[in-house]
C-alpha cells in the first residue's frame, strides 16, 4: 500500500486525493463485512440466547430478546434424560466419520497414486469409469443400496451404514492430479535402494500429500459428520443412530418445547463446529493449493 | 453308562410328551421380540403387561423396542421382506389390509372372527379383519371424532357460558368466535375453535357426510365418491365456519401451532382432538395450569354417525417360531377385560372392548370416555384403503386446508379430493 | 533374500514384476468392490421399470415380478402426462426444485462474490475473523440450520416477524401461508431459500477468496497507475481472471441445490401444501413412507439426468477454458 501511495503522489498530484475515498471506502468495506457478519451470527445468537429460557417464555407473544431469568434448566434435563445418551451418539457419530474418512483418504491417496505413476492395461478405461462414477449423483443408488443392506441384515447397522462409502471417485482425481506433479526420479531412487512398491507408497507419497489429504479429510469429515439422508435410511434404532438424526428425533418428540429443542440443538451442533473451526484453516489452503481446477 | 444314556433319552422323551406341540407351559425358555411405535403412555402400559406375563410364566421372555411414528412405517417395510421383523408387532389396524401378505391370521382356536366382532366394538375391530380373516386384536378405540378440550378459564374469562350448552355445531362457532384473541398487529394470538389440523380436519369430514346421510365410498368398496352433495354441503359449512373468523388457517394448521401444542400452551380456547391427546398434552406440557375438561361435539345433522380408524393392537409375524406363545401373550394382554383395562388406564385410550369402555375404572379415571359411551355404538370402520396415510393426510387434509385457506375453491378442492383418491386404487 | 538378488532381479526388467504384483493388489480388490457398485446401478436402472413395493412379497429374482410387476414405461408415461395424485406431486416437484436451483444461483453470486471481494480487500488484520465467522454456517448440520430458522420463522414468537413489527410492518407467516408470494414464488420457498443461503454463502466465500487471491497483485497495481478506478479494475482485470473459478462455482451450486434435501425436510417437509417439495423430498416420500419404490427410483432417474446434463454442460465449458 505504501508503494502506490508513493507512486501516485509522485506520478500525479491528482492522485492524492484518491488516498481519501480510498480510506472511505474502506471503511464503507468493513461496514458492509459487519453486517454481513451480524447477519450470518444472529441465528446462532438466537440458539443460545433461546435455549436459556423456558419453554413457556420462548413462546411468548411478542418475543423477549433476552431471557428474562436465564436458566441452564434445559441442558439439565437433556442431561439427565434417559433416552438421550449424547456421549453415545457422539460415539457413533465419530465412528462414521472417522471410518470414512479413513477410508476413503487412504484408497483415493493409493488408487490416484497408482493411476498417476503406473502404466497398465486397462488403466484408460477404468480410470474413465471413476469419472463416470463421480458424476452419478449417490442418491440414485440410495434405493437399491438399501434394499441390498436389507437383504443382507445390515439396516441399524453403523458398519451398513459406511461399507458403500469407502471409496470416492473425486477423492481419487484430486489426489492422482497430486501424484502427477510428484517427481519419478524420487521413486526410482527408492526402488534402486530397494524397497519395494509399497513402502515407497507409505514412506515417500503419503508424506508429500499432506496438504491435499488434509483438505479432503477435513471436507469429509464435515460432510460425514453432518451427513442425513443416507443414515436416516440406514440407521432406524434409536441406540445406532448419529447426532443429525437424532436431533430431528428429539425435536419431533418435543413439540412445543422450543427451548428444550434449542437447548438439544446447541449441545449437538456447537462441539464440532467448534473443533471444525480450528481446522477450517485447512479447507481454506486446500482450495488455494488445488487450484480449484 | 448306557444305562444312564439310557433313562436320559427316556426322560427326554418323556419330557417333550409332556410338553406337548406348543403348550405354553413347556418348560423351554422363549423369547419374543415385541416391537411398538413410540408413545410413552403407551408402553408403559405395555411394560406393566409384559411384567405380568413373564410372572405367570417364567420361562418366556419379552423384549419390547419402540420407534417413533414416522418411521415406524419404514421400520416395517424394511424388516419385513428381509423377515427379520419382530415376533409381536403393534400395528395401527387401518394398516392391516396393506400388510396382511406378512401377517399371520389369527388362529381359529384362539378366537374366531364371529366371536372378536361380538367382543370388541365395530371400528376397533374392522380393520384387523382383511377378506375374512382376523389379523390381530385391537386395544383402543381410536375415535377422532368429536371430541374437543375446552379451556374453561377462558371460556370464564370471555364470559361464555361454562359448560358450554351447545345444541348444534353453529352454537359451538359463535362461541369460537367470542374466544378469539388477536395481538397488536392483527395477528390471532389465541385460536376460538381449532380444528384445522389433519385429523380433526379429516374425521369431521366424513363424518359430516355421513351425517348428512350420504357415503365416501361406492357400493362395492372398490372406490370413493367424494364429489357428492353431502360432501359439499359439509365442506362449505367448515369453510364457512373458518371465515367467520374463529380460527386463522394460515397460522394454525398441522404443521404450525397443532392443537395439543396450541391448546396446551394457551393458543386454543376449544382444541379438537382424540382423547388420546390428554396423557400426551399433560405429560409435554406440564407447565399447563388452566382449567379444562374434555366434552362431545353436537352432531352437525341428525344421529351422532361417524367414521373411526381401526386404532392400535396387536399383531403375529408368519416368521415367528413362537407364534403360540405370541397369540397366547396378546389375548392375554388384549381380551382379557382386567388387562385391557389396565393397559387402557395406562395409555388414557378409549377402551376397544365395550365391557371395559363401561366399567366403573373407567368411569372414574377417563370421564370423558364415559361420556363418549353413548356415541362409540355409532362408530364406523373407516374401510380398507390402499393407503390409508396418503388418503388421509396427503390428499383430504392438505386440499380442505387449501380450501379453508381460500387458495381453492370448495368445488375444485372436491373434484381433486375425488380424483386424487380414486387414483390410489390402480 | 540378500539385498542384491532383490536388486538384481528388479534391474533385469524384473521392475514390472514387483509393479505388476503392486497394481493387481489394488485393482483386483477394487473391481470386486466396484461390482458391488456396478449391481447397485444396474438395480436402480432395472427397479424403474417395475411397480415395486417392499409391503409386497413380489416375484423369486430380488422380489421383482409376481405382484411387483414390469410396467416398462409406464412410471414415465405416467409422470409427464398421468392425472394421479403422485404425478401431480412429481411434477411439482420438478417445477420448484427448477425454482429452487434458478433462484439460489444468482442470489448466491451476488452475495458471495462481493463479499470475497470486500473481504479481500480489508487489511490482513480481521481477515481471518470475518472468513471463520462467515464459515460457521456451513459448518454446521443442516438440521441444525433447520430448527433455527424453523424457531426464527415462527409467526407469533419467532424474531423475524418480531423484526418486522418493530419497523411496523405486518407480520407474515412464513412458513405457512400459500396465498403470500412475491415475484411468483411463494414466500415458503423464499423463506427456505434464504435460510439455505444463509448457510451456504460462507463455502462459495472461501473458494472466491482463494480465486481472487490468485490474481497478481502487479496487474491490479499496474491498473490502478493507468488510472483505471476500483470497478473498472474488477471488472476488466478481476474478473476475467477468475472466470474459472466462477464456472465451477455456478455449476457446484447448481448441483447442490439440484439435490437439496436436508433442510427442506425438517423446516417444511413440502408445506404448505406443495410449495416446497423439491424433487429429492418426493424421491423419499415415495420410496421410504409410501413404498413405491419403482416409482421412486423412476423419479431419480429423471433428478441424474438433471444432474447429469449439468455436470456435462460444465465438463465442455472447463475443457474449453482450459484449452483458453
Amino acid at each position: 500500500m505504501a508503494t502506490r501511495a508513493v507512486s501516485n503522489s509522485s506520478l500525479n498530484p491528482v492522485r492524492k486525493i484518491h488516498q481519501s475515498p480510498f480510506f472511505e471506502s474502506r471503511l464503507f468495506f468493513y461496514l458492509a463485512l459487519t453486517i454481513g457478519l451480524v447477519f450470518t451470527l444472529l441465528p446462532f445468537l438466537m440458539m443460545i440466547i433461546s435455549s436459556l429460557k423456558t419453554n413457556t417464555e420462548v413462546l411468548r407473544v411478542p418475543p423477549t430478546f433476552l431471557p428474562k431469568n436465564p436458566t441452564f434448566s434445559n441442558y439439565i434435563t437433556i442431561f439427565n434424560d434417559p433416552k438421550l445418551p449424547l456421549l453415545r451418539f457422539y460415539a457413533n457419530s465419530a465412528f462414521v466419520a472417522v471410518f470414512n474418512v479413513t477410508a476413503t483418504l487412504f484408497t483415493s491417496a493409493l488408487i490416484g497414486y497408482m493411476f498417476a505413476k503406473y502404466q497398465f492395461p486397462g488403466k484408460r478405461i477404468l480410470f474413465g469409469w471413476f469419472l463416470t462414477l463421480m458424476m452419478i449423483p449417490s442418491h440414485i443408488t440410495m434405493i437399491p443400496s438399501y434394499l441390498i443392506l436389507a437383504k443382507l441384515g445390515l439396516i441399524n447397522s453403523l458398519w451398513g451404514l459406511v461399507i458403500f462409502s469407502a471409496v470416492d471417485a473425486f477423492g481419487i482425481f484430486m489426489l492422482r492430479q497430486f501424484c502427477e506433479t510428484l517427481p519419478n526420479e524420487l521413486l526410482d531412487a527408492a526402488r534402486i535402494d530397494g524397497a519395494s512398491e509399497w513402502q515407497i507408497f507409505i514412506r515417500i507419497v503419503l508424506p508429500q500429500l499432506s496438504a491435499p489429504l488434509a483438505t479432503l479429510g477435513i471436507l469429509g469429515f464435515m460432510g460425514n459428520w453432518n451427513a442425513y439422508l443416507w443414515p436416516m435410511i440406514v440407521l432406524q434404532k434409536v441406540e445406532v443412530r448419529t447426532l443429525p438424526i437424532i436431533l430431528t428425533w428429539y425435536n419431533s418428540t418435543h413439540t412445543g418445547q422450543g427451548a428444550l429443542v434449542m437447548a438439544a440443538t446447541v449441545l449437538i451442533t456447537l462441539p464440532i463446529l467448534l473443533v471444525l473451526v480450528y481446522f477450517q484453516r485447512w479447507i481454506v489452503k486446500g482450495f488455494v493449493t488445488t487450484g480449484l481446477k | 453308562m448306557k444305562k444312564i444314556l439310557f433313562v436320559l433319552v427316556m426322560a427326554s422323551m418323556l419330557l417333550a410328551a409332556c410338553g406337548g406341540s406348543g403348550q405354553v407351559s413347556s418348560n423351554e425358555k422363549v423369547t419374543l421380540r415385541f416391537w411398538t411405535h413410540t408413545n410413552n403412555a403407551f408402553n408403559a402400559g405395555y411394560d406393566a403387561l409384559i411384567t405380568a406375563y413373564q410372572t405367570e410364566h417364567p420361562n418366556v421372555t419379552i423384549t419390547r423396542e419402540s420407534f417413533e411414528y414416522d418411521l415406524y412405517l419404514q421400520t416395517l417395510q424394511t424388516a419385513m421382506p428381509a423377515g427379520e421383523e419382530a415376533d409381536i408387532i403393534q400395528l395401527f389396524g387401518t394398516w392391516t389390509s396393506q400388510y396382511f401378505e406378512r401377517l399371520a391370521p389369527v388362529p381359529a382356536e384362539v378366537m374366531s372372527v364371529e366371536k372378536a366382532k361380538e367382543l370388541f366394538y365395530a371400528a376397533p375391530v374392522g380393520g384387523f379383519i382383511v377378506n375374512g380373516a382376523l389379523y390381530g386384536f385391537p386395544q383402543e378405540f381410536n375415535c377422532e371424532y368429536g371430541g374437543v378440550l375446552v379451556n374453561k378459564t377462558m371460556f370464564l374469562a370471555a364470559g361464555v357460558t361454562y359448560p358450554p350448552q351447545w345444541k348444534t355445531m353453529d352454537d359451538v362457532v359463535a362461541d369460537g368466535r367470542k374466544l378469539v384473541q388477536k395481538d397488536a398487529s392483527g395477528m390471532m394470538s389465541v385460536a376460538g375453535f381449532h380444528f384445522t389440523s389433519a385429523d380433526p380436519i379429516a374425521f369431521s369430514f366424513l363424518a359430516g357426510i355421513k351425517q348428512r346421510g350420504g357415503d365416501y365410498w361406492n357400493t362395492d368398496h372398490t372406490g370413493f365418491t367424494f364429489n357428492t352433495p353431502q360432501a359439499k354441503a359439509q365442506l362449505e359449512w367448515m369453510v364457512n365456519a373458518v371465515q367467520s373468523g374463529i380460527i386463522d388457517p394460515m397460522i394454525f394448521n398441522d404443521a404450525t401451532n397443532p392443537v395439543i401444542d396450541a391448546f396446551f400452551t394457551n393458543k386454543a380456547a376449544i382444541g379438537y382432538i382424540g382423547a388420546w391427546a390428554i396423557a400426551e398434552g399433560k405429560t409435554n406440557f406440564p407447565d399447563f395450569t388452566d382449567e379444562w375438561d374434555y366434552i362431545y361435539l353436537p352432531p352437525i345433522q341428525g344421529k351422532p354417525v361417524f367414521v373411526a380408524d381401526s386404532g392400535w393392537g396387536l399383531t403375529v409375524s408368519p416368521n415367528s417360531k413362537n407364534q403360540n406363545v405370541a397369540w397366547d401373550f396378546i389375548k392375554f394382554a388384549t381380551t382379557d377385560p382386567k388387562n385391557a383395562l389396565s393397559w387402557n388406564l395406562a395409555s388414557g385410550t378409549i377402551p376397544a372392548m365395550p365391557e371395559v369402555a363401561k366399567s366403573a375404572e373407567i368411569a372414574a379415571q377417563e370421564p370423558w370416555v364415559a361420556k363418549a359411551l353413548d356415541i362409540l355404538p355409532d362408530g364406523e370402520y373407516l374401510g380398507n384403503m390402499p393407503d390409508r396415510d396418503l388418503v388421509m393426510y396427503e390428499i383430504i387434509y392438505p386440499r380442505i386446508l387449501e380450501a379453508m385457506q381460500g387458495v381453492s375453491s370448495v368445488n375444485d378442492a372436491l373434484a381433486t379430493i375425488d380424483t386424487e383418491a380414486n387414483s390410489t386404487f390402480k | 533374500m540378500n539385498l542384491r538378488r532383490k536388486k538384481e532381479k528388479r534391474s533385469k526388467g524384473g521392475l514390472t514384476i514387483a509393479k505388476r504384483r503392486f497394481v493387481l493388489g489394488i485393482t483386483i480388490p477394487l473391481l470386486l468392490y466396484e461390482s458391488l457398485g456396478i449391481f447397485v446401478i444396474g438395480w436402480a436402472f432395472v427397479l424403474m421399470f417395475y411397480k415395486y413395493s417392499s409391503g409386497r412379497l413380489g416375484g423369486p429374482i430380488l422380489g421383482l415380478g409376481g405382484t411387483n410387476p414390469f410396467v416398462g414405461i409406464d412410471n414415465f408415461i405416467e409422470m409427464f402426462s398421468g392425472k394421479s395424485v403422485e404425478a401431480n406431486l412429481f411434477r411439482v416437484s420438478l417445477k420448484n426444485t427448477l425454482i429452487f436451483a434458478l433462484a439460489v444461483l444468482p442470489l448466491n453470486l451476488m452475495i458471495t462474490l462481493p463479499l470475497a471481494y470486500l473481504l479481500e480487500s480489508i487489511g490482513e488484520r480481521f481477515k481471518a475473523f470475518y472468513r471463520t465467522i462467515y464459515f460457521l454456517p456451513v459448518l454446521t448440520s443442516s438440521v441444525g440450520v433447520a430448527l433455527i430458522w424453523l424457531s426464527m420463522y415462527d409467526p407469533q414468537a419467532g424474531w423475524i416477524n418480531a423484526i418486522i413489527r418493530l419497523f411496523g410492518g405486518t407480520p407474515v407467516s412464513w412458513l405457512s401461508d400459500p396465498r403470500a408470494g412475491f415475484a411468483g414464488v411463494s414466500v415458503a420457498m423464499w423463506a427456505v431459500i434464504l435460510a439455505y443461503l444463509w448457510q451456504d454463502y460462507g463455502y462459495n466465500m472461501v473458494i472466491f477468496i482463494a480465486a481472487l487471491q490468485c490474481v497478481p497483485q502487479e496487474l491490479k497495481d499496474t491498473a490502478m497507475i493507468d488510472g483505471a478506478n476500483r470497478w473498472q479494475t474488477f471488472t476488466k482485470i478481476t474478473v476475467p481472471l477468475i472466470r474459472p473459478t466462477m464456472l465451477f462455482v455456478c455449476v457446484m451450486t447448481m448441483l447442490s441445490s439440484f439435490q437439496v434435501f436436508d433442510i427442506i425436510q425438517v423446516m417444511t417437509n413440502g408445506d404448505p401444501g406443495n410449495q416446497t417439495q423439491v424433487l429429492m423430498l418426493d424421491i423419499y416420500k415415495n420410496a421410504f413412507r409410501y413404498q413405491q419404490l419403482g416409482w421412486a427410483a423412476a423419479e431419480s432417474f429423471i433428478l441424474f439426468l438433471l444432474v447429469m446434463g449439468v455436470t456435462i454442460f460444465q465438463m465442455r465449458l472447463l475443457r474449453t477454458e482450459w484449452e483458453y
